[in-house]
């Protein structure tokens, strides 16, 4: 027995560290259990159907585009991967959006306020050289670097997507849904590099009048998240939710380029209007697998 | 060192609990013959031995065997009484009709029958409003009147975090269109939920979770307001509470029998009233000429949260 301090201060220390122990304890009764009972040093999974192993994929898919602000695109394409264990793959996505672009309601509006205005006209376009005559209408004016007879001609567009990429398949499961369908699942991440194709307002100086586009291929990092569900031994159903973040531009506007921070219009279009966005997906796809039969674990 | 033994009686008493918690509970429930505790799987062979005698363990006559006609079993209980003594015709009681549910997944790795669920979360996102995303707080509340369905209230706290995307202000500004804008103060709803899908993964084939997904629908409200962009100098629109819907879609991942996390997609549909896209210019400050077309809008969001199941345990009908 000693009155020390720093012993009293070690002696707590020792009682915490060995309530904590406790604490654990408590807890790893039941997996003590698990490891000395007849399950001890089993795998957490016997029979294991494998249904990626040694498997070519070939899934057709339909993508979603979210949270556009002026146009939707649907990109219809397909996933092909060699798959070389069950948790690994190795092979691409490939899209193509020009085929079907929804404008959006923001679309719509300006559209119809563009056209409102360039239907009105300043009392000089019919008589420029009389009394009093302003030129164009003010807002015709600061609209002109931005605004064309039809904004849908200058909207930005991803016309196709090629990503090579790895399948990481870390989660095997299954599923009963409503307790009378019975579904195998995975969960799967894809990191890849995409190279995006894409169409844009053409770079411009001046631009009053000038609405043309450009192609040009953007390379972005990318990554799925995905879910399938097994129809059948070579079938299942994929739902993936995909980030393409790059910068471009969407509507075709000056927005940057100039003054303080190049956070204000230039009155050209620049690189410096394209703006950085994390572009989201959602796809739909319907998978493949051959050979039809699949292989199962020990 | 009066602390010091202080001490030593915590740790003392810390390691009673410790040792006498499966104890007391295998026990309790093994004289029952009725349940097994979901705590202690790895003795279930203790308490099946009564248990498993009568299958759903709930009857009075439990935890003694078969009941013969001339009382094979309970033949202490005939000598000491034979009034007593249960005479069943054991033909009769084989013939009747039995109703018995058969599961094809015997034990849920969760009961949620008759236990309440607090989730509180926060909306990570707005999936489709580019233009002002509304995340922030939430908290629901669920009791599960069955297994497989709850009833429950949720409150979700906006005003601080509505965000108005940079974005609006190089619209307005590139192509002089206003976009009319709302922000969201609070929104509550009461939800009826099914879980309507169950499973379980294997993680990277070497430890197993647990999942269950759901949907729910109901009703409420939600208080909005619009963004003054057109004419800011003179408008400041104050919050109203609006009828709202919502459906929605969710995946909770157990990390234990209580607690799991849980994702959400919901959707809230409501009434909206957008402000005035014209002005009054002969007297801006006129309040009923602020406000324009009503708009039925949507909203839906991601919601990343957490479930605490409550009460933590529960019993097992049926033995494993």
């Amino acid at each position: 027995m000693t009155s020390n301090p720093r012993f009293t201060k070690r002696l707590l220390t020792a009682l915490t560290a060995g309530l904590a122990l406790l604490g654990i304890t408590e807890h790893s009764q039941a997996q003590e259990l698990y490891l000395t009972g007849p399950l001890a040093g089993a795998p957490a999974v016997r029979k294991l159907r494998l249904y990626r192993r040694t498997r070519f994929e070939i899934a057709p898919a339909v993508s979603f585009t979210l949270l556009d602000e002026y146009q939707r695109t649907i990109l219809l394409g397909a996933r092909l991967q060699f798959n070389i264990t069950d948790w690994l793959a190795i092979g691409g996505w490939g899209a193509l959006g020009s085929v079907i672009r929804l404008p959006t309601a923001l679309t719509d509006n300006i559209q119809g306020v563009n056209q409102q205005r360039q239907a009105q006209v300043a009392p000089c376009n019919t008589a420029p050289t009389g009394p009093g005559c302003a030129g164009p209408l003010l807002t015709q004016r600061l609209t002109a670097v931005n605004l064309g007879k039809k904004l849908k001609d200058q909207l930005g567009g991803i016309d196709w997507v090629a990503a090579p990429q790895l399948t990481l398949t870390p989660f095997r499961g299954k599923l009963a849904l409503f307790q009378s369908i019975y579904l195998d699942t995975d969960v799967y991440i894809s990191p890849g590099v995409a190279f995006v194709g894409l169409t844009e307002r053409k770079n411009c100086s001046p631009c009053v009048g000038e609405f043309k586009t450009a192609s040009r291929m953007a390379i972005a990092p990318t990554i799925a998240a995905g879910m399938s569900f097994y129809v059948n031994k070579w079938s299942a159903i994929g739902f993936e939710y995909r980030l393409l973040p790059f910068a471009w531009n969407r509507g075709g506007f000056d927005t940057a380029g100039g003054g303080k921070d190049n956070e204000f219009p230039d009155n050209k279009i620049s690189d410096a209007d394209q703006r950085f966005r994390v572009n989201q997906m959602m796809t739909i796809s319907y998978n493949f697998y051959l050979p039809t039969q699949y292989k199962v674990s020990e | 060192m009066k602390k010091s033994c202080i001490g030593l009686l915590i740790a003392a008493l810390g390691v009673i609990p410790a040792t006498g918690f499966a104890q007391v509970k295998l026990g309790a429930k093994a004289e029952a013959g009725a349940t097994i505790d979901a705590d202690a799987e790895g003795a279930d062979a203790k308490a099946g031995g009564d248990a498993s005698a009568n299958g759903e363990g709930d009857a009075a006559a439990a935890g003694e065997g078969d009941l013969g006609a001339e009382g094979e079993g309970v033949g202490d209980i005939c000598k000491i009484d034979p009034a007593a003594c249960p005479v069943l015709d054991m033909k009769k009681e084989a013939a009747r009709p039995i109703k018995e549910s058969i599961y094809a997944v015997q034990q849920l790795y969760v009961m949620r029958a008759r236990r309440l669920e607090f989730n509180p979360w926060w909306n990570v996102t707005s999936l489709n409003d580019q233009f002002v995303q509304h995340t922030g707080p939430g908290i629901g509340l669920n009791y599960y009147i069955t297994n497989v369905l709850a009833i429950g209230a949720n409150f979700r706290y906006y005003a601080p975090f509505n965000e108005d995307s940079k974005f609006n202000g190089q619209v307005r500004r590139a192509a002089r269109v206003a976009v009319p804008l709302n922000e969201y103060q609070w929104g509550a709803n009461l939800d009826f939920s099914y879980v309507f899908a169950y499973g379980k993964f294997a993680g990277f084939g070497d430890f197993i979770f647990e999942y269950d997904a759901y949907v729910l629908g109901g009703v409420g409200a939600l208080s909005t307001r619009p963004i003054a962009v057109i004419d800011p100098d003179n408008r400041n629109f104050e919050y109203k509470p609006k009828l709202a819907f919502d459906v929605g879609l969710g995946l909770r991942v157990f990390f234990s029998r209580w607690f799991a996390a849980n994702f959400a997609l919901k959707d809230f549909g409501y009434n909206e009233q957008l402000e005035n896209l014209g002005t009054n210019e002969v007297d801006p400050s006129k309040k009923s000429d602020w406000l324009g077309k009503n708009s039925f809008t949507q909203n839906v969001e991601l919601q990343a949260g957490f479930s605490i199941f409550v009460p933590f345990s529960f019993d097992y009908r049926l033995p494993k």
